[in-house]
């Protein structure tokens, strides 16, 4: 290895020598990056289909593999809140419907959309894609173990899907799979369908465990020349920090997934207490349901940051490069995305104000939720600011960007009423909370992620994607979502309770029969808009317009790969090197608006730049 | 590991030198392997799976109204006529902590690029590591002759055994992975792999000595964690 | 001390300090044994097997698994994300005792009713 490491030295001196004006003299130049420490990363190209497409060692490919499976999988939970939706709208459309099969599309629907599709689009999908594109690599560090996460997670998947078709069907006791009603007898999929969920979970957080390393190494261990921690794009930011948390809080899902799995097959009772089941006493006794609530929450809390981190960073880059800003606070966004990360494993029993726990919890808990809000807003005003007096394009990205800042906010303000205990304790379980989470992890980062997928098409197919049908994309989901969730906070104040397959003849629902219609008709259309998305790739890939190079005119590596779509080893004969942040747009003095990451020092002498 | 030259940096030390790493171009830790960087974060994460089975543990065991059975009393042995505690987890230490220091030496051996004497030490804790999870399945034999099952037990709390055959089920898994490591790797090394820089079989990434310094953190992690088991399952 | 750092411009370390370490993990395993063998309880049993324990995995991490030799960047990286383990230990801690607490006041003391 040493003397491999000896060769490419040699050929990296004689690089940087070139850089600093062909002199060898060791005074440092202005244009001075300091050679390459790491030798040129050994890839391994596929030569057939099966190793260029399916068993596939290229982070993009493997990308995209993420993204399509997670779509699926997106598709199946969208089609289950449409189930749901009919029910409660119109429950005598929906006589096929038992209560059973309420419950175990209710438990479906948020597990696949929190882990499946949510988790695996933007770290799996995402972070394949981008990071080794925006630290300048040439693939992921460990090329192998990726492509094996992928097909763990696809593995997870298919297990997860094939519980629709065993026995007593998917399982049914809420995406959280509080025991002890879990495992018991009466819960819908209480035999194999828990038992698979299970395994599915475990699965994926294998599986995850590998694409994370590789993420976390690659970001910090193989960034190109002059690509400092500091000079990253936010993207890279946001989606390394939800790595990290990934890394840390699936442990605790890993480890209650066990748990429970010997709660359900040996009767052990970690967390089953003494029941009466139809008059018979159980063989369980003395174990503690709460402890599965903890474990729970320490992965479910920073699960949530690891869904809204990654929309956090993807969006800056957006409203930067769309508002033709540099983005306002770089180094505040940065240590923000990290605060709250950190921040995120100190509040997780603020989801169990009403659980039974310790009394003196909630004052802890309430006070490090608020305290993780103040990060938060630190961002909102950073990207308010970068809009300000920008040169605004109000293209489809742009739209979605905006859109993703008003119901993120929205989102959190409930949030500031749900992190206090005597006003949760009112809410909780009512349409208000599920109001809550899908304003602040469901739609906004969903936002983000149409608003990427605008973005970042012309670089991943090289074509355009419609105007006009993103404009109606969004549009039809922008106010579709408030139609649905506006009225559910109002649901949710007068008391509504969550995840009920009916609300029969309680006075206070007959006021809502007419809204829980009108918010089934708005979850049709907002669910069927999502198409506009699909038809528009169909359609762009057989007749869109050519995108070329750079169609954005966007700073950050990813837009200046030796071809596009980028080919595998990202950039060609020599990887770039890196002289600045991804944010110097607009620059006073400067000929274009916007300065790439590699221009040089010497070429914008006499701009106003940031020194970065 | 000691400080590797690198061309137009210097080094610091202390937090001035980690402040002046965070800040640097291309790598934070300076001059670390990949793949140790890889097994270290994934030690991390690893750590916080066995930390949350103990803080279960310790929730189950510290609230349960039922005694808990004497630790002491349940692991001893009797042997020559006399009762003595913990004879067996003690033995069980020792072997560990002997492949432990094994280990370490034969990181040491092949970083200085002795193949002989680091295959050596290699197969050594191999087989320590053998004869511990050999001596873990005499324990569990011993333990359900004496009615002790995952769901019951005759001493106390049912919780007991739940705990116990997980846990201790938990870390025997990393120990046997570790084993079968040991001896693919203690092949790895006599055949000159690291030497000739051959391709891995499912990688196809050359090989360096470094990978036996990244199995040696994974051998010290799974002592590392017996160390916790042994002073909270079986002292505490 | 200034011994071990004189060695870090070497890439290997003097046997001696393994066998050292070695050496001083066994004799602190024997005295965490010997807790036992004696029967000591209460505090002075808690205190001296987290101290033993803490001695042996901190050895360990220094010197088996090289710590002590690595650069601020990994060790920090490594270490502080103990912190949120250390806050799920103390919260725990206070978890397990209102359990106990309510088991008692409910199933034993048979709660409020008289």
């Amino acid at each position: 290895m040493s003397e491999e490491q000896d060769n490419n030295k040699v050929v990296y001196q004689a690089q940087s020598s070139e850089t600093m004006g062909g002199s060898a003299s060791p005074s440092p130049d202005m244009d001075y990056v300091r050679p390459a420490e790491i030798p040129e990363q050994d890839l391994y190209h596929g030569h057939s289909f099966i190793t260029k497409w399916v068993f596939c060692q290229d982070a993009k490919v493997i990308g995209v593999q993420y993204f399509l499976t997670a779509v699926f999988t997106g598709i199946v939970g969208l089609i289950l809140s449409w189930l749901m939706r009919l029910q409660l709208g119109f429950p005598e459309a929906a006589g096929f419907m038992t209560a059973e099969h309420y419950y175990q599309f209710v438990t479906m629907h948020g597990m696949i959309m929190v882990v499946y599709f949510l988790t695996a689009l933007f770290l799996g999908g995402f972070g394949n894609y981008l990071i080794p594109l925006m630290v300048g690599a040439r693939d992921m560090v460990f090329p192998y173990v990726n492509m094996i996460s992928f097909w763990m997670f696809f593995i997870a998947v298919a297990v997860l899907m094939a519980s629709f078709f065993v026995p007593g069907g998917p399982t049914g006791a809420g995406w959280t799979l509080y025991p002890p009603q879990t495992i018991l007898e009466g819960t819908p999929g209480s035999g194999m369908g828990i038992l698979l969920m299970l395994i599915s979970l475990s699965l994926f957080v294998i599986g995850f465990t590998m694409g994370g390393l590789n993420y976390l190494i690659t970001v910090l261990q193989a960034r190109t020349r002059g690509m400092t921690l500091m000079r990253m794009p936010l993207t890279v930011w946001g989606i390394f920090t939800a790595t990290v948390l990934a890394m840390l809080a699936f442990p605790a899902l890993l480890v209650s997934a066990i748990m429970m799995t010997l709660d359900k097959i040996l009767g052990t009772s970690f967390f089953m207490p003494t029941i009466i089941q139809a008059g018979e006493v159980l063989e369980y006794g003395g174990g503690s349901p709460i402890l599965f609530q903890h474990l729970f929450w320490f992965f479910g809390h920073p699960e949530v940051y690891i869904v809204a981190l990654p929309a956090f960073g993807i969006v800056s880059d957006l409203i930067s490069v769309h508002s033709r800003k540099n983005i306002f606070g770089y180094r505040m966004m940065v240590w923000a995305i990290v605060g709250i990360g950190a921040l995120s494993f100190f509040v997780w029993a603020h989801h169990m104000y009403v659980s039974g726990m310790n009394p003196w919890f909630g004052f802890f808990f309430a006070t490090t939720t608020l305290i993780i809000a103040v990060p938060t807003a630190m961002k909102v005003y950073n990207w308010i600011l970068t809009l300000w007096r920008g040169n605004i394009r109000l293209n489809t990205v742009m739209l979605w960007c905006l859109g993703f800042i008003v119901t993120f906010v929205n989102g959190g303000i409930t949030g500031i009423f749900l992190g206090n205990v005597s006003v949760d304790v009112p809410l909780s379980d009512t349409y208000f909370v599920i109001a809550h989470f899908h304003m602040v992890m469901g739609i906004a980062p969903l936002m983000v992620i149409m608003g990427a997928v605008y973005h970042w098409f012309p670089l991943v197919s090289g074509k355009m994607l419609d105007e006009g049908l993103g404009k109606w994309h969004f549009w039809i989901t922008f106010l579709g979502a408030y139609s649905i969730y506006f009225p559910m906070h109002y649901l949710g104040f007068i008391g509504v309770p969550r995840r009920y397959f009916e609300m029969y003849d309680s006075p206070y629902m007959a006021s809502a029969t007419g809204m829980n219609e009108f918010i089934s008709m708005a979850a049709f259309i907002v669910g069927a808009a999502q198409f506009i998305l699909i038809y528009n790739i169909i359609k762009t890939l057989k007749t869109g317009k050519k995108a070329g190079q750079n169609p954005w005119k966007a700073n950050s590596l990813e837009w200046y790969t030796s071809t596009v779509p980028p080919e595998h080893g990202n950039f060609g004969e020599r990887l770039p090197v890196v002289h600045r942040w991804p944010y110097d747009f607009s620059v006073p003095g400067a000929k274009e608006d916007f300065i790439p990451q590699t221009t040089p020092p010497s070429e914008v002498v006499h701009t106003k730049v940031e020194k970065t | 590991m000691a400080d590797p030259k690198i061309e137009g940096y210097q080094f610091k030390p202390g937090f001035k030198g980690m402040a002046s790493d965070t800040g640097s171009d291309q790598t934070m830790f300076k001059g670390v392997h990949w793949g140790k960087a890889m097994m270290w974060i994934f030690l991390l994460s690893d750590t916080f799976v066995f930390s949350c089975f103990l803080i279960s543990y310790m929730k189950g065991r510290g609230s349960t109204l039922i005694d808990w059975p004497n630790p002491s009393e349940v692991f001893g042995l009797h042997v020559f006529g006399v009762d003595v505690p913990l004879l067996l987890i003690a033995i069980m230490t020792f072997v560990l902590i002997t492949s432990s220091g094994t280990m370490a030496l034969a990181v040491k051996y092949g970083y200085e690029k002795n193949r002989k004497m680091c295959g050596w030490l290699i197969l050594a804790t191999a087989i320590g590591g053998l004869t511990f999870v050999g001596m873990q399945a005499f324990e569990w034999s011993k333990l359900i002759h004496e009615g002790v099952r995952p769901w019951e037990n005759p001493f106390g709390a049912p919780q007991f055994g739940s705990f116990f055959f997980m846990i201790t089920g938990f870390h025997g898994t990393h120990v046997s992975i570790g084993v079968i490591f040991l001896f693919i790797y203690a092949y790895k090394v006599f055949a000159g792999h690291y030497d000739n820089k051959k391709r891995g079989w499912f990688t196809s990434m050359k090989g360096d000595y470094v990978e036996i310094e990244i199995l040696g953190l994974y051998w010290h992690f799974v002592d590392l964690v017996w160390v916790f088991i042994f002073a909270f399952f079986y002292l505490w | 001390m200034t011994d071990i750092k004189e060695k870090e411009q070497t890439s290997t370390h003097k046997i001696g300090i393994y066998l050292w370490i070695w050496g001083l993990l066994f004799v602190l395993s024997f005295f965490s044994y010997m807790v036992d063998w004696y029967q000591f309880q209460g505090f002075l049993r808690w205190s001296l097997i987290l101290i033993f324990m803490f001695l042996k995995a901190g050895l360990i991490m220094a010197f088996f698994m090289h710590l002590f030799w690595e650069r601020y960047a990994l060790v920090n990286v490594l270490l502080w994300p103990m912190t949120a383990i250390a806050c799920f230990i103390f919260l725990m801690v206070a978890e397990f005792e209102y359990t106990l607490f309510s088991r008692a006041f409910y199933f034993v003391v048979g709660g409020g009713v008289q």
